[in-house]
């Protein structure tokens, strides 16, 4: 993909905002329990190598651990499907947080 | 329809999901006389909604009262832009006077939360009834037959005689009772965006804009979004500003990079930069967004059920057309007449409700995703062209053709030629790449 920032004089310093600052932009109701999971651990194990969930995802929600069993923080989650679409095992368990918690978009 | 027999539901149709799809099918029900429910997951229509920024409104403003729709800007310029991940832009501005003047090509930048929220509104005042903060997590079948759903409220289960899934992008309902199968990641795009706040009247020096005239511009290029296929894009709202990529999920799932990654790196360019320096970020959002084109629409009619919107896979991106909203409208106006039809006969069938998939067929929605079905395939075929070689040969090829020395100019024509006859492979690839591209612009 692409490299850094092309050197270009006169162009603006954009300031660049972390994860945690651009998911503390998004309003939340934590349901308390998770709407994500992985189906099946062993096919993490096994067949995953390259941890495409944790590429794909815009939240940080699925993290690569040791063993090859992402880590879950559903709590970042923006409800995007993406890790649904991009694992190639189809691994991902997904579903709504119930009762119309998770995010709640002021703008959208 | 109380002659509708053996249902003991007080609703004739249940639409899951207060979308631009689900609200225009329930407004059109609604209308016609029938009891209609929408179930809506978020705590307000629209908080669970997320797009680039433009509505099409044809439809909308037949059906409904649009000038007291809360919107921010209409579409007064259009810009396409190359940027080379060097930091060259090639673009091109399209800005007609007539674009200024009502109904402003029916083009309107709006903020979801505030524009599904009023025309969900429009839909109850027609007689529909609106549930919030319920998710409807499976269909009620019988003999074959959807006959309700369920949703996640104590003692959930709800019975009508139809059911409306307009669900959007992760349509896990219509999944999960096998009326579609789930698409292919390289027919499913990632969209971050962030919502950032200015100065209104900075924000209008800014872009060059006033009154209610707004800015939609697109990016392409591995300046943009890296060598994936997809784009970058700014839509100005009237005190906000609209920013973020799309690409291919395909693409994103094989990147190190994250999306909120290539977000930022968008924003460095030296072509964005300016345009969205100071200001602050008030929303990130991201959703997938169905691009698989013709192939990828599931069946949309069903017995007792129809699939509308984006859970249709009713998205166009033609590279230079990019809309949803519209046909997301659309499928749901004829959606919700068939329904009507159907029920008006005391009929669920499918036979009974093809004339949705009929009208949508013959309507521009189907007719555009079937022109434009080839775009996608053939962007991923010459992705290194069309993204990384492209918009560096046309930055080149700029700079040669204006160049300020002492040679004559017949000199930089040849040299600006030579940069893009490299990018195309001589005038054989030239030729060979316009003839493939050829219906991009007809």
């Amino acid at each position: 993909m692409s490299t850094a920032k092309p050197n270009v004089p006169d162009t603006p310093e954009i300031e660049r905002e972390s994860i945690e600052d651009r998911l503390y932009t998004v309003k939340y109701s934590d349901s308390g329990e998770s709407h994500l999971d992985v189906k099946v651990e062993g096919i993490c194990e096994e067949k995953c190598t390259n941890y495409e969930c944790v590429n794909a995802c815009p939240a940080d929600v699925w993290r690569a651990e040791e063993g090859g069993v992402p880590t879950i923080a559903y709590e970042n989650c923006l409800e995007c499907g993406t890790c649904r679409f991009a694992c190639p095992h189809g691994n991902v368990e997904w579903e709504y947080p119930e009762t119309g918690n998770g995010v709640s978009y002021k703008f959208g | 329809m109380s002659e509708t027999p053996n249902y003991d539901s007080e609703y004739d149709a249940i639409v899951v999901g207060a979308g631009l799809a689900g609200s225009t099918a329930a407004l059109t029900m609604a209308r016609d006389g029938l009891d209609v429910i929408m179930i809506e997951r978020g705590p307000s229509p629209g908080t669970k909604n997320v797009f680039g920024g433009v509505l099409y409104t044809p439809r909308i403003r037949e059906l409904t009262d649009f000038d007291d729709a809360p919107k921010e800007r209409y579409v007064a310029k259009k810009t396409y832009s190359m940027l080379s991940e060097e930091g060259d832009e090639t673009s091109m501005s399209i800005a007609p006077s007539s674009w200024r003047e009502e109904p402003h090509n029916n083009s309107w930048m709006v903020l979801r939360a505030d524009f599904d929220e009023w025309f969900a509104e429009q839909a109850v005042e027609a007689g529909a009834m609106l549930v919030t903060e319920t998710t409807v997590t499976d269909l009620i079948k019988e003999n074959g037959e959807v006959v309700g759903v369920e949703t996640d409220r104590p003692d959930g289960e709800l019975r009508a005689p139809m059911v409306v899934l307009a669900e959007g992008a992760n349509s896990l309902v219509s999944e999960a009772a096998g009326l579609k199968d789930r698409d292919d990641r390289d027919n499913v795009a990632v969209s971050v965006k962030e919502v950032r706040k200015y100065d209104r009247e900075k924000l209008e020096d800014r872009f060059h804009i006033d009154g209610d005239a707004g800015l939609a511009a697109h990016y392409f290029g591995d300046g943009a979004c890296g060598d994936a296929v997809g784009g970058g894009f700014l839509y100005t709202n009237k005190r906000t500003v609209s920013i973020g990529v799309v690409y291919s999920i395909e693409d994103a799932a094989h990147d190190k990079k994250t999306p909120d990654e290539v977000l930022e790196e968008f924003k460095q360019h030296p072509a964005v930069a300016p345009l969205v320096r100071g200001g602050r970020m008030v929303e990130y959002s991201a959703h997938a967004i169905p691009e698989g084109g013709p192939d990828s629409m599931p069946e949309l009619v069903h017995d007792g059920a129809v699939i509308v919107g984006d859970a249709a896979g009713l998205v166009l991106n033609s590279g230079v057309h990019l809309e949803g909203t519209n046909m997301a409208v659309e499928s749901g106006y004829h959606a919700g007449r068939a329904v009507a039809d159907a029920l008006a006969q005391g009929r669920t069938d499918e036979a009974a409700l093809a004339s949705y998939e009929t009208n949508l067929r013959d309507s521009y929605v189907v007719e555009n995703l079937e022109h434009y079905g080839w775009f996608m395939d053939t962007a991923a075929e010459e992705k290194e062209f069309l993204f990384d070689d492209l918009p560096r040969a046309l930055g080149r090829a700029g700079d040669a053709y204006f160049k300020m020395d002492n040679t004559p100019k017949d000199e930089h024509v040849s040299e600006a030629k030579s940069h893009i006859l490299d990018a195309t492979g001589g005038w054989l690839g030239a030729a060979k790449k316009a003839w493939k591209f050829r219906k991009m612009l007809s």
